[in-house]
């Protein structure tokens, strides 16, 4: 049997979506998700089929991976101003210090590829910069200077762009999709209670801790506190 | 005639009433027949009563028939008998008592076995009681330690329970004859660390009977009971119970079967009493292999239903998981069910109904989840084993909960709500779609990073190899002289054949041997000027340079310094030198 294109299962799914049979739908959608063939349109129906049957932490999470792509970004948000707006809990959020602003900015606007893209133009410049006053007589104290100080942010660039990739690599984000779970001192069932987690909670999963301990992340709530919590529980971003 | 009127009268009367009991009879027949004796513990030769009590419904009773008793012997077959009728919202009641005497003769612990009463032709037994005939002799000899005139005293039904077992606690006050207790009232605060207590309500109040301690004889009396749990393992200890009692010393009465709460008199003071510790050994439960354990300990009957079974989609459905029986009701825990998917959880409620009558602790415990389905289709929710420690049996129970089945209807109310109700701001993209499949390369993976690291580098390397030698031609002079040894020789032979072609062949020699000595000067690092040519071949010498290479160079000298004595010579000649010189030119910038 043939494989069908991407489109074609988009379209059979969205038919589904339309005639109210929404769990055909997302298992629909969810194959395509399955296969890696990604887009922005595919992850708002999933959250709009899960919004429709009131799993809201899912319909969170895809609207999350809807608002990554720019052609549904918008609509994303709009989703999720109002998702937000459904859960029976809501989390404090502590403000984010501002380095971490800044590094999920580049991650998120710019990517460490393109940081190390800038880099390396800028390091050959500064290079060449520098060369140039071993064979020109203008100005060659500028030449020397300006040489050092493009090379010396080049080198700058690029480590933020291996520090942005670091961060990206050790750290994640995901949504608690369940109705309720404790967040414990230990990943063990019966460790000290941190703090109880609801339907919709965002959490950073730092995975370098976790990864020593299966089924078990390592979170960090929006309040601060830091604690375990089972994967079955969440779904990583 | 009068007499038979008056007969016929009284028959008439007690045949209706006979007729309205029998009718009564009809409809409720509910009859109880209990046994009891004034004293449970007794000295040999002392007297005891057996009572045997009728009561409820009834037409005709028939007299008990007494078994044989061992240890006592029947006083008289004769019962004294009391009877009581009451007729109450349209119930009657009747009541029987025989009472027998009988006198203890043999020490040593016996049953009275069951008695039998025939009743509208059925035969009821009573219940067999133990009763224990002491020798007064032996008793008052081993009378060893002597224990106060009123004592209280917790007793315990277990003192060596598993962990959530319901072990029964009595507060039991002893006291001697002749004292009378008129109240009591326990103090507050009563701490059982360790255990989940619940103090047990009985209807009756406290009656007193006889026993004998330490060949004394004492008056008994349970005045509360409590329910304890342990919630751990290891050894535990109930803290004393106090009560404080008002008591009396003078008896106004000599009956020793009354109740023990008397009237108030003279001589009346009050005394708290408190128990002493009791310490209990809780053992830890078996490791359970069975079900899913839900700490429930004692003797339960475990179900589930669900409710409705056809449902639509969007309407709650509950499924009710009950957990009924005597012990630790209160702590039992929800079970956890693999629900199906395509159902939304709700928050579980649970219940408890305690019944604190019966000398112990008993209910149903109640958990619902409820469940709503979002999509039609058949559910079943998998069968579910469950286990209970029963201590009785001293092992887990296991119950298997058998697959609950409910079916879901699609709802058109329910999609068309969803559809329109919803103020949800965004609609789905239903039109083409752009595809995109996802790669995560690590940064070094990428060939334009070594590329765009390596390329600076070796510009500068290069860069740097240029300047260097830019400076050194500026600065070095022999270097600079060395360096350009080569290029100026060729020139000077190029000049060379130039001056020949022009018919100046002594010049063009004089250029030839410019080129030959500039050269070696130039490489050697030798004056400018003014060396002969011999100096020249001696430096090539020192410098280990070829012997054939010498020669040339000594060969092509000593031409040029005799050409000017050679008439004939030809531009051809000199072309032919001019190419040796170049060859041997080369070979020297190789050596030198």
């Amino acid at each position: 049997m043939a494989r069908q294109s991407p489109q074609a299962i988009f379209d059979n799914a969205n038919d589904k979506l339309d005639a109210g049979n929404y769990q055909q739908a997302i298992s629909l959608y969810k194959k395509l998700e399955l296969q890696h063939t990604l887009s922005g349109a595919l992850f708002l129906n999933l959250g709009i089929c899960y919004q429709r049957v009131d799993s809201l932490g899912k319909a969170k999470y895809y609207f999350l991976k809807a608002s990554h792509f720019e052609e549904t970004q918008q609509q994303a948000n709009q989703a999720l101003n109002y998702v937000e707006g459904q859960f029976s809990r809501q989390s404090a959020v502590l403000p984010k210090l501002p380095w971490d602003i800044a590094t999920d900015w580049l991650r998120n606007n710019i990517g460490a590829t393109n940081i190390l893209i800038i880099g390396i133009i800028l390091l050959n410049l500064g290079i060449l910069i520098y060369i140039l006053r071993w064979f020109v007589d203008w100005y060659p104290k500028y030449l020397k200077i300006g040489g050092l100080v493009v090379t010396g942010i080049a080198i700058l660039i690029m480590c933020t762009s291996f520090y942005t990739r670091y961060i990206s690599n050790r750290y994640c984000n995901a949504v608690m999709v369940t109705q309720k779970v404790a967040v414990v001192e230990k990943p063990q069932k019966d460790s000290s209670l941190v703090s109880q987690a609801f339907e919709g909670y965002t959490f950073t999963i730092d995975n370098y801790k976790s990864r020593n301990h299966p089924g078990w992340s390592y979170v960090r709530m929006s309040n601060g506190l830091y604690g375990w919590i089972p994967n079955d529980q969440i779904m990583i971003l | 005639m009068e007499k038979i009127g008056r007969f016929f009268c009284a028959t008439g009367f007690l045949v209706s009433l006979l007729a309205l009991v029998t009718f009564r009879a009809i409809g409720q027949s509910s009859v109880s027949v209990e046994a009891s004796v004034s004293e449970t513990t007794i000295y040999t030769g002392e007297r005891v009563n057996l009572s045997i009590k009728i009561s409820g419904d009834f037409n005709n009773v028939s007299r008990p028939q007494l078994p044989d008793f061992k240890g006592l012997r029947l006083l008289s077959n004769t019962p004294s008998t009391a009877r009581s009728y009451s007729f109450v919202n349209g119930h009657s009641s009747t009541s029987y008592t025989y009472t027998y005497s009988l006198i203890a003769q043999d020490k040593g612990s016996y049953k009275i076995p069951p008695i039998s009463v025939n009743i509208d032709g059925d035969e009821h037994k009573t219940d067999p009681i133990s009763i224990k005939i002491i020798d007064r002799n032996e008793s008052a000899n081993s009378s060893g330690s002597q224990k106060p005139d009123i004592f209280l005293k917790l007793e315990v039904s277990d003192k060596k329970p598993v962990t959530g077992q319901q072990i029964i606690s009595n507060v039991v006050l002893y006291f001697k004859d002749g004292l009378e207790v008129n109240s009591y009232q326990p103090v507050p605060g009563w701490k059982a660390e360790g255990f989940w207590k619940e103090e047990l309500k009985n209807a009756d109040r406290p009656q007193a009977t006889s026993t004998i301690i330490n060949g004394v004889r004492y008056r008994r009396a349970r005045l509360l009971q409590f329910a304890l749990f342990p919630t751990k393992k290891g050894n535990l200890e109930i803290s004393p119970y106090k009560i404080i009692v008002a008591v009396r010393s003078a008896r106004s009465s000599n009956d020793p079967f009354g109740s023990f709460f008397g009237g108030l008199g003279n001589n009346q003071r009050q005394v708290q009493l408190e128990t002493d510790p009791v310490k209990v050994d809780v053992q830890p439960l078996p490791p359970n292999h069975a079900g899913e354990y839900l700490g429930a300990v004692g003797n339960y009957n475990i179900s589930r239903d669900v409710s409705p079974q056809d449902a639509k989609v969007g309407q709650s459905i509950e499924i009710k998981t009950s957990v009924q029986g005597v012990g630790n009701v209160s702590l039992v825990t929800k079970p956890d069910y693999e629900l199906p998917k395509g159902l939304e959880v709700y928050e579980p409620q649970e219940s408890s109904d305690l019944n604190r009558h019966d000398h112990q602790i008993s209910g149903t415990k109640t958990f619902t989840d409820v469940v709503i389905a979002r999509s039609p289709g058949s559910y079943v929710l998998p069968e579910k084993k469950i286990s209970y420690f029963n201590p009785s049996k001293h092992k887990y129970v296991t119950t298997t909960l058998p697959p609950l089945h409910f079916n879901v209807k699609a709802s058109p109310n329910a999609i068309a709500a969803t559809n329109t109700s919803s103020s949800f701001p965004v609609q789905p993209i239903t039109g083409l779609a752009t595809w995109i499949t996802p790669t995560t390369t690590t940064l070094f993976a990428h060939w334009w990073l070594w590329v765009g690291i390596a390329l600076p580098l070796i510009v500068l390397g290069i860069a740097y190899w240029q300047k260097s030698y830019a400076e050194k031609m500026s600065t070095d002079k022999a270097f600079a002289r060395a360096q350009k040894a080569s290029e100026k020789a060729h020139e000077r032979l190029d000049e060379a054949i130039k001056l020949s072609e022009e018919g100046n062949i002594k010049q063009a020699y004089n250029m030839l041997q410019k080129a030959l000595t500039g050269f070696i000067s130039d490489r050697l690092t030798l004056p400018e000027a003014g060396l002969s040519n011999q100096k020249y071949v001696e430096a090539l010498e020192q410098h280990d340079i070829e012997k054939n290479l010498v020669k040339n160079v000594r060969m092509l000298l000593d031409k040029c310094a005799s050409i000017s004595y050679a008439p004939n010579t030809s531009h051809d000649y000199l072309k032919s030198h001019v190419g040796l010189a170049e060859s041997t030119l080369d070979k020297l910038k190789k050596v030198l």
